[in-house]
C-alpha cells in the first residue's frame, strides 16, 4: 500500500491547535463575567502573577490594547516633592504598562541616566483596578534591581 | 505520487491537485513571507533595542535568569528569522517541518522574555507560525482541496480569536468613552491621520472624534471576532486582509509588525477551490 495515501481524517495536530484556539477564546469571553479572569490578566500585565509558570501559560492569549492602563514615573519616592519627569499626569499606554521599564525605548529613556526611578502603574477593567508600584534601583555598571513595592487591587472584590 | 490514491472529484468545479502541488507551496510561502515581514518590519528598532538590553540590565526575580538575558532575546529573534529562511529554501518536507518547529520555539521564547513579552508582534507571529507548523506536516500528504479547506478554517479561527482578544479587553468604560485612544493617539501621536485631525478640528471636536474612533474599533473587533470564522473562505480572506491592513494604515505604521502575518494568514482563504468555497 502506498504510504503517501491522503489521510484527511487523521490530523490530531489540527484538532489540538483548534482546541487551543477554543480554550483561549472561552477564556477571553468569560473575562467580562468572571472578575477573577480579569484580575489574572491585570496581574499578567503588571508582572505580578503568583508564579512565572502561571504568567507564561497566559502568554499566547492575545491582549492588544486591553484595559485602561496608565503609568506615572517619578524620580523621587512617592510623598516627596514634585517629580521632574512627566509630571503633568499619568499617561495611558496600550498594554503591559510595565513596558515603560522593560521595553527598548522606555528602558533607555528612563534608565540611561543611571538614577532611581519610581513607577506607578494602574490597570482598570469594568470597575476593577490594579495598582502596582515599582522601584528601579541602580546597582552599578548599568544594572538595575526591580523592586516590586506593592501590587494591590482597589475594588472590594479584588482586594488582596 | 500514486494517482489512484487521489479521491475522485465530485463535480466538474473541483480542482484536481496533487499533494505538494505548486499551489500548496504558494500558500505556505505567502504565510511564511508575511511572518518574516512582520518580524523584519521593526528590524532596525530591534537592533537598537539589542544595544539597550546589553547596556541596561534589569534584575527582576520574577523572570528566570535566562529569560532576562540580552543574548537570549537576540538569538531567539535572529533564530526565528533564520528558521523561516531555512524553511523556505529547504525544500525537503522534514526540513520545513523542523524549521517551523524552531520558528515556533524561538517566538515562544520571545513571548515570555522580559524584554519582548509586551510586543504583540511575537504573539500574532507565534499563532501564524503554529499554523505554518501544522501546514508543513500536511502539505505533502493531504489532498489539496481538503487541506486548503481545513487550513482556511484554522486561519479564520485564529484571526477571530485575535480580534476577540482585542475586543474583550476594550469592553470597559475607558475605551467606550474614547479616553484611552485620545491619550495614546489623538493628543500628540505624530502620524498622518492624527496630525491631520489636530490641524483640522478644535479640541472639543477632536475629543468627540476619539470617542467614535474608539467605538468603531470596538464594534469592528467584536463583530468580526464573533463572525469571521463563520464566513465563506474567500469572503473571510478579503475581509480579514482588509481589516488587519487598515488597522495599521489608519493608526500606526509600526503595527504592521503585528498585523502583516495576519494579512498573510487570512489570504489562505483565497486558495480554497471553488467547489469548497462556502462549504
Amino acid at each position: 500500500m502506498d504510504n503517501r495515501e491522503p489521510h484527511p481524517r487523521r490530523d490530531p495536530l489540527f484538532v489540538l491547535i483548534l482546541l487551543g484556539v477554543c480554550v483561549v477564546t472561552v477564556w477571553l469571553l468569560l473575562m467580562p463575567f468572571y472578575p477573577a479572569i480579569a484580575r489574572a490578566t491585570m496581574k499578567r500585565f503588571h508582572l505580578s502573577t503568583d508564579s512565572f509558570a502561571l504568567w507564561a501559560v497566559q502568554a499566547p492569549v492575545p491582549a492588544m490594547y486591553n484595559f485602561g492602563n496608565r503609568y506615572e514615573i517619578r524620580d523621587l519616592p512617592e510623598g516627596l516633592i514634585t517629580p521632574v519627569i512627566d509630571a503633568s499626569r499619568p499617561r495611558y499606554i496600550n498594554h503591559f504598562p510595565t513596558r515603560v521599564l522593560t521595553f527598548a525605548n522606555g528602558r533607555y529613556s528612563l534608565l540611561h541616566p543611571g538614577q532611581d526611578r519610581w513607577v506607578t502603574l494602574w490597570s482598570s477593567y469594568r470597575g476593577q483596578t490594579l495598582i502596582t508600584k515599582i522601584h528601579a534601583k541602580p546597582i552599578g555598571e548599568g544594572r538595575f534591581e526591580w523592586i516590586r513595592e506593592s501590587s494591590e487591587f482597589l475594588s472590594p472584590e479584588g482586594g488582596p | 505520487m500514486d494517482a489512484a490514491a487521489t479521491p475522485e472529484p465530485q463535480t466538474s468545479d473541483v480542482e484536481t491537485l496533487s499533494p505538494g502541488s505548486v499551489r500548496v507551496l504558494w500558500a505556505y510561502l505567502i504565510v511564511q513571507i508575511s511572518v518574516f515581514g512582520s518580524l523584519a518590519w521593526k528590524y532596525e528598532f530591534f537592533m537598537l533595542a539589542d544595544q539597550v538590553y546589553h547596556r541596561l540590565l534589569l534584575s527582576d526575580p520574577f523572570f528566570p535568569a535566562w529569560l532576562q538575558s540580552a543574548e537570549v532575546v537576540r538569538w531567539a529573534y535572529l533564530g526565528s528569522l533564520a528558521a523561516i529562511i531555512l524553511g523556505v529554501v529547504g525544500m525537503l518536507p522534514w526540513v520545513r517541518t523542523l524549521s517551523a518547529l524552531g520558528q515556533v520555539g524561538c517566538l515562544g521564547v520571545l513571548l515570555i522574555h522580559q524584554a519582548s513579552h509586551n510586543d504583540m508582534t511575537f504573539a500574532t507571529s507565534l499563532w501564524a507560525s503554529i499554523w505554518v507548523f501544522w501546514f508543513t506536516t500536511r502539505m505533502d500528504r493531504d489532498e489539496p482541496s481538503e487541506l486548503f479547506r481545513r487550513g482556511a478554517f484554522l486561519s479564520r479561527a485564529i484571526a477571530s480569536m485575535i480580534l476577540l482578544g482585542g475586543a474583550v479587553g476594550k469592553w470597559t468604560p475607558e475605551y467606550w468613552s474614547g479616553e484611552v485612544f485620545f491619550d495614546i493617539y489623538f493628543l500628540d501621536r505624530d502620524f498622518w491621520v492624527f496630525n491631520y485631525l489636530r490641524e483640522t478640528y478644535d479640541a472639543e471636536t477632536l475629543r468627540g472624534i476619539a470617542t467614535w474612533y474608539s467605538r468603531k474599533v470596538i464594534v469592528v473587533e467584536t463583530l468580526f471576532g464573533f463572525g469571521l470564522w463563520l464566513l465563506p473562505p474567500k469572503w473571510a480572506a478579503a475581509l480579514g486582509m482588509a481589516i488587519f491592513f487598515s488597522i495599521a494604515f489608519f493608526s500606526n505604521h509600526l503595527l504592521y509588525s503585528v498585523l502583516l502575518c495576519l494579512v498573510g494568514l487570512s489570504s489562505v482563504g483565497f486558495f480554497v477551490p471553488k467547489a469548497n468555497n462556502g462549504s
